[in-house]
């Protein structure tokens, strides 16, 4: 515990394992998420770095191990408690809700900070009418934040797919989190997009959020992550600042293969 | 105990054309993945046609079954034709497919009910066989044995061509991903058709043996069979078509049995039963297979 | 006026017969607009219409009271069947709804002390426009506070995508639940106003044949917001009455036709909030670029 009272870690995650079938996606997982920092989570393609963000933001059970956030066991909650408990997430496929404005898809996030009965919304009592319109403007300046507010009234589905996304992080900040997952923030954006998130990010940092990228961006984990965990075959690989991480031989290994890897395809020539 | 072999022969019989309703509608909710409410008026259809022929064109016995069997599959891939397949573009949505078969059964059952006149039609005597033979001192109308017959037949050549033939792995792959098994070199569209024709000919010949042996010939003859079969594909597992016509059968004998022990009032009451407890509890039924999904 | 007059004559009971069937279609909605496909409506109308009748017959308390209670009946019941199906996945679920329809005849035949068994029961129950045109309102009212509330959102949420409303903490069960008492209770209430409307009811009054109206109504009128419901209701109850003066005998089809031709070119129904919006939207952006451009002096 640090000398302000908030735990150190905010999130704590160890021997964690998950099954499918035969196949083990994740399996004797162990990570530390520092309060406050900008955490990445890197790793070729299958490695389990989407089902370990589903076991800690709970959309799936986990088969072993646990996960705490600040001191509260959540490996088998189930994802709404998660939610309560302060962890938001956005998708690697943007998931937002067709048929809704950019201003609905915010105030969905905004539900549980609604600030009223769900009764006393539905009756129209002027409590509930003021707690709305304090939730609508908070979802504006959550919108101003992503520069989103002049798209505030049109159907999401019509923006355009850096935008989506950006939506998509703003409904989830609706929820006020204290741990934001990104899985894949940037997968699609050109360098400069990119860049623009990773500020984002720091900007929320600075805020006070703790959060968890999934990123293939090598250039977006190294100039804007404080720490790097690297998993291969659901395992843990490697861990440390994102330079000590690019660096590492096994790393190095797991995305463009070994040495002798080469050596050996040529004697089969 | 005459009597309950008697019954128990009755329950088979009875069974059997529940089992073979099932097996086209199983092979519809399996392969097709659409909860058909049409079904059943492919069977009244069936029955109507043989009908038909067998009064008016005066066509022998197997002619006027058959004629009403291949009318039943045409009607069957009209149906998927016009109902189903503009919505396969638009992806998988269990609901539109069943609005849309609710419309065909709207539409069919109101033509049925016009076509007999709002009445019951019953077979004429001598269209049919009805030779009567005896196991024992216990009566066995030879229109049963046809039936049971049947529907063993049709229960093993479905068997055999859905897990032993190349057509019937196409049908299990267009029936799991119709993209991914187009991939594969499977004409989906071809393997639907067909299907198609395969379900709704097996539910009409349920249809004109159950027209015939109940003596009723109307839109009600496919919406009883429609319930039943409904029963005996989800009690005997969805995709296993020996499943299915064993949970047929079983269902048609306890319904008999139900009827002539305990009271005919409970007749439908303990199949029902069996269908509410097995969705609740074992909704992929006694045979049926478990499905993986990525989250 | 006199033709005028003959006319809501004879119209009247299609009027009666459209508000009723509102209500069970509302109830339907109810749920299907927090992501549940189910029959069961129909069976909470059968407890609500076999309940508030003979309560009727065997007390002789005043038809009104039973409203309420006919109300309440079905949403007892749909609690009750809100527990057991909601641990269901959604396919399973909707065809145990439909097993419940079948199970429930079942029940209604042989309790014939409650429900008259096979034979049914007369129904002295007067059903007035005027009270069936208030209860509407209110309904109406209820389903539009009931959408423009943060209920509304979390339902939205729920139905458009489980997992993604859940990660947001909103609790899936707990809103599907009260979607479900909230689809009894209109349910059971229709049930009612449907015996009255009647005048008898049998075991196969309520059955599998008007769960299928039903949900089709509900699609074919929109099952994304409750005007469409409504509209969609009405549309099915007097489409067979105005078709049987031009095709007699061929009525029922035509509501068969309409259901086909709008699920294929209106997949969504006839009233579609999407559909409204993505029109009106579009115009901004479009709007916006054509002053934009219209700014700048261009020498063509």
């Amino acid at each position: 515990m640090s000398e302000t009272g908030l735990p150190q870690s905010l999130l704590e995650i160890s021997a964690v394992g998950k099954n499918f079938g035969g196949v083990a996606a994740v399996s004797e997982l162990s990570m530390v998420v520092q309060t406050g920092s900008v955490a990445g989570l890197m790793g070729p393609n299958g490695a389990g770095k989407t089902t370990l963000v589903n076991l800690i933001s709970g959309l799936l059970p986990s088969d072993s191990g646990t996960i705490r956030l600040a001191d509260v066991e959540i490996q088998r909650s189930p994802s709404h408690v998660i939610a309560e408990l302060g962890i938001a997430r956005t998708y690697q496929n943007v998931r937002l809700f067709s048929g809704m404005t950019v201003l609905e898809q915010v105030m969905a996030g905004c539900y549980v900070r609604r600030g009223t009965s769900l009764w006393a919304s539905f009756l129209g009592l002027p409590k509930a009418r003021a707690a709305r319109k304090a939730v609508e403007s908070h979802a504006l300046e959550l919108l101003d934040r992503v520069q989103l507010a002049n798209r505030a009234h049109l159907l999401a589905e019509t923006l355009s797919y850096g935008e989506q996304r950006r939506v998509e992080i703003a409904r989830a900040l609706g929820t006020s989190p204290r741990l934001l997952l990104l899985d894949e923030p940037t997968a699609g954006m050109n360098a400069q997009e990119s860049n623009e998130i990773g500020k984002l990010v720091h900007s929320l940092r600075d805020g006070g959020l703790t959060v968890l990228i999934v990123e293939h961006n090598v250039q977006l984990v190294k100039d804007f992550c404080d720490h790097v965990t690297v998993m291969n075959f659901g395992r843990f690989l490697a861990d440390g600042t994102p330079a000590e991480c690019i660096a590492h031989p096994d790393v190095q290994a797991a995305y463009f293969g070994k040495t002798t890897d080469a050596e050996r395809i040529r004697t089969l020539r | 105990m005459d009597l309950f072999f008697e019954q128990l022969i009755n329950g088979v019989a009875l069974g059997s054309l529940y089992a073979l309703f099932g097996l086209g509608f199983g092979i519809v909710f399996a392969t097709l993945g659409i909860l058909n409410a049409a079904q059943g008026t492919y069977a009244s259809w069936a029955a109507i046609v043989a009908l038909a022929a067998a009064e008016h064109y005066k066509l022998p016995f197997i002619p006027a079954l058959l004629t009403g069997v291949v009318a039943a599959g045409v009607i069957a891939l009209l149906v998927d034709q016009v109902a189903f397949q503009p919505l396969r573009r638009r992806g998988k949505d269990m609901l539109g497919a069943l609005i849309t078969s609710i419309a065909c059964w709207i539409i069919l059952d109101s033509l049925a009910g016009t076509a007999t006149g709002h009445n019951s039609l019953s077979f004429p005597r001598g269209t049919y066989p009805s030779t009567m033979y005896h196991l024992g001192t216990i009566p066995l109308p030879v229109m049963q044995i046809i039936t049971i017959a049947a529907m063993v037949a049709v229960t093993v050549g479905l068997h055999v061509l859905i897990r032993h033939t190349r057509f019937g792995a196409a049908m299990r792959a267009v029936g799991w991903d119709q993209t991914a098994a187009s991939l594969g070199g499977v004409n989906p569209r071809y393997v639907v058709i067909i299907t198609a024709f395969i379900a709704g000919s097996t539910s009409g010949l349920a249809g004109v043996l159950g027209g015939i042996t109940t003596h009723n010939v109307s839109f009600m003859l496919g919406e009883g069979l429609m319930l039943k079969g409904f029963a005996a594909v989800v009690v005997g597992g969805y995709d296993d078509v020996r499943g299915t016509a064993l949970a047929g059968v079983a269902l048609g004998v306890l319904e008999v049995m139900t009827s002539q022990y305990l009271s005919s009032g409970l007749r439908d009451g303990i199949t029902y039963a069996l269908l509410l407890g097995f969705l609740l509890l074992r909704p992929r039924g006694l045979f049926g297979s478990l499905t993986y999904s990525r989250a | 006026m006199q033709g005028l007059w003959d006319f809501w004559a004879a119209y009247r009971s299609t009027l009666a017969f459209a508000i009723v069937n509102s209500f069970l279609a509302l109830s339907t909605y109810a749920v299907l607009s927090a992501g549940i496909l189910s029959f069961a409506t129909v069976t909470y109308a059968a407890f609500g219409g076999f309940l508030g009748a003979r309560m009727v017959l065997a007390t002789g308390i005043d038809p009104m009271l039973t409203l309420p209670a006919a109300a309440l009946a079905g949403a007892v019941l749909s609690y009750l069947v809100a527990l057991i199906f909601l641990r269901l996945e959604s396919h399973w679920m909707a065809l145990a709804s439909l097993a419940l329809i079948l199970i429930t005849r079942v029940i209604v035949i042989n309790i014939p002390v409650v429900t008259g068994g096979v034979n049914g029961m007369s129904v002295p129950l007067p059903v007035s426009l005027e009270l069936l045109a208030v209860l509407i309102a209110l309904a109406a009212l209820v389903f539009w506070r009931l959408s423009v509330s943060w209920y509304g959102i979390a339902a939205q949420s729920v139905r458009e995508d489980t997992a993604v409303a859940s990660s947001l903490g909103i609790a899936p069960r707990k809103i599907q639940t009260i979607a479900f008492v909230i689809s009894g209770a209109v349910g059971g209430l229709g049930g009612m106003l449907l015996a009255g409307a009647l005048q008898f009811i049998s075991p196969d009054t309520y059955f599998v044949n008007i769960a299928f109206t039903m949900i089709a109504g509900v699609v074919l009128g929109g099952s994304y917001h409750w005007t469409g419901v409504i509209i969609g209701a009405a549309v099915f109850t007097a489409l067979p009455v105005i078709a049987q003066a031009i095709i007699p005998e061929f009525q029922d089809v035509a509501n068969g036709i309409v259901l086909l031709l709008i699920m294929i070119f209106l997949p969504r129904g006839l009233v579609d909030p999407r559909a409204i919006r993505l029109r009106n939207k579009f115009q901004l952006p479009v709007a916006q670029a054509i002053k934009d451009t219209s700014s700048t002096k261009l020498d063509i």
